[in-house]
């Protein structure tokens, strides 16, 4: 097999989706911090791995490839020995692959990021209310989602599972979900946490995510 | 065997993608057309169909699928045949490549796109801020880069990501222009993705009543 390396920042919750991915599939791999603070994102080297200069990028051998939802896809289809984590079934893929870009566009960027992005990069010290008011509504949908189910994408864990467990981790710094509102994603979180890998791989860098935020000392104010 | 069956409006730019998708496969779909400002997309039978009462919405047999990114793939993998492949291509690092143009266009693209338009839309607003404009002309820069050494965005073949994108892109241009000399490569994508004989059809007539509509809305919001 090739030489894996993952450029990222272990805070970053697309990063360790792909820690969460190659510990899932046991994969021998290099860790690279890349301190987007530090703008270590933005130096040509980076640049010539990931023209669109985001973290995480997965180098194996000479190629280098982006997005963590791109990345996790491409980690089960060519290393693991079973389809489990991203089905090969075609409805059962395109579920997973609907949660994906759930996590793509409203989840991840448009609800986290939104509130991260100005705390982080460009020294804010308020957060709107309608920010955390956002991120209620995603815990509505992602309550809809699990439905009767184990796991995100249906009875069995998935890649899916990976995006949503740490997109949702950084989420609740900001506002827990409510046990009495939403029993199925809090029975959820507690299932991922008992997987064997996961302190490692996701605990651990989203503890750092959290002390990063608490550390800014923001208000909230409604708007 | 009856064929799938696709909720969509010609509005929305994800329904377009999906549209784009089976007509370059040469799939009939069943057209349920969903009227998003009646608000037929809320309807308890609708709702009930998916809980998230977005569109598209795709039938297949048991299958329930959404996201267009997610219907286009599935589209492909189990209709496009070796014929289509490359659509959707197999080969991991290029089905790679594939999935980041997807995402960026639902993590960036469309999601940019729906910050500019759905309050005025939806909600009466009357912003059409320069930053809101910037924010999805800064896309632009991204698609110019990646369009630098090849004809589609992921490389010498259409895929399901061109569509996808094309989609958005269309959708947003009157406001949030693509400026000729600054995004020479990005104009002529679009001049070679409107060269597909379904495009005038299947994308252009909808961009344009989208963007019409933007327009009129505004108009509308701002005179109240």
């Amino acid at each position: 097999m090739g030489k894996l390396s993952i450029y990222g920042l272990e805070a970053s919750p697309p990063t360790r989706a792909c820690l969460l991915t190659l510990k899932a599939l046991d994969l021998p791999f290099d860790w690279v911090k890349v301190n987007l603070m530090a703008g270590e994102h933005l130096l040509p080297e980076y640049l010539e791995k990931n023209p669109q200069h985001t973290v995480p990028v997965l180098e194996d051998d000479e190629v280098c490839i982006w997005d963590s939802h791109a990345i996790m896809p491409y980690l089960v289809g060519k290393y693991a020995t079973t389809d489990a984590l991203y089905p090969k079934d075609h409805h059962q893929r395109a579920i997973v692959d609907q949660r994906l870009h759930y996590d793509s566009g409203p989840m991840f960027i448009g609800t986290l990021l939104s509130l991260t992005k100005p705390l982080l990069f460009k020294g804010a010290t308020v957060i709107e209310q309608s920010n955390i008011d956002a991120i209620a509504d995603v815990y509505d949908v992602v309550e809809t989602l699990i439905g009767d189910n184990e796991y995100i994408a249906g009875a069995d864990l998935t890649i899916a599972d990976f995006s949503f467990v740490t997109t949702i981790c950084s989420l609740m710094v900001f506002l827990e979900p409510d046990p009495s509102k939403y029993p199925k994603i809090v029975a959820w979180l507690e299932r991922l946490r008992q997987l064997p890998y996961y302190e490692e791989a996701n605990g651990v860098g989203a503890a750092h995510f959290e002390s990063m935020i608490k550390s800014k000392n923001f208000t909230i104010e409604s708007n | 065997m009856s064929k799938p069956a696709l909720y969509y409006a010609t509005l929305s730019p994800p329904s377009r993608a999906v549209l784009l998708t089976a007509k370059a496969i040469g799939l009939e779909l069943e057209l349920r057309p969903i009227n998003l400002l009646k608000g037929e997309h809320l309807t308890p039978e609708f709702v009930k169909m998916n809980p998230q009462h977005t569109i598209p919405t795709l039938i297949d047999g048991d299958a329930n699928i959404t996201d267009s990114h997610a219907i286009c793939a599935y589209l492909v993998g189990k209709y496009g045949g070796a014929a289509h492949e490359s659509l959707y291509p197999k080969d991991l690092v290029q089905r790679a490549n594939v999935d980041a143009r997807l995402h960026l266009d639902s993590g960036h693209l469309f999601a940019r796109l729906r910050f500019l338009y759905e309050p005025v839309l939806y909600n009466g607003s009357t912003d059409c801020s320069i930053d809101k404009i910037a924010y999805v002309q800064k896309c632009y820069e991204i698609l110019e880069g990646y369009l630098a050494d090849r004809t589609y965005l992921c490389g010498n073949e259409l895929t399901i990501a061109d569509f996808c994108c094309v989609a958005t892109v269309t959708s947003g241009n009157d406001v949030a222009l693509i400026d000729e000399f600054k995004f020479p490569k990005v104009n002529a994508w679009l001049k070679k993705m409107a060269e597909l004989p379904y495009y005038k059809d299947t994308n252009e007539e909808g961009a344009e009543e989208l963007k019409a509509l933007f327009k009129a809305k505004l108009a509308e919001n701002r005179s109240k």
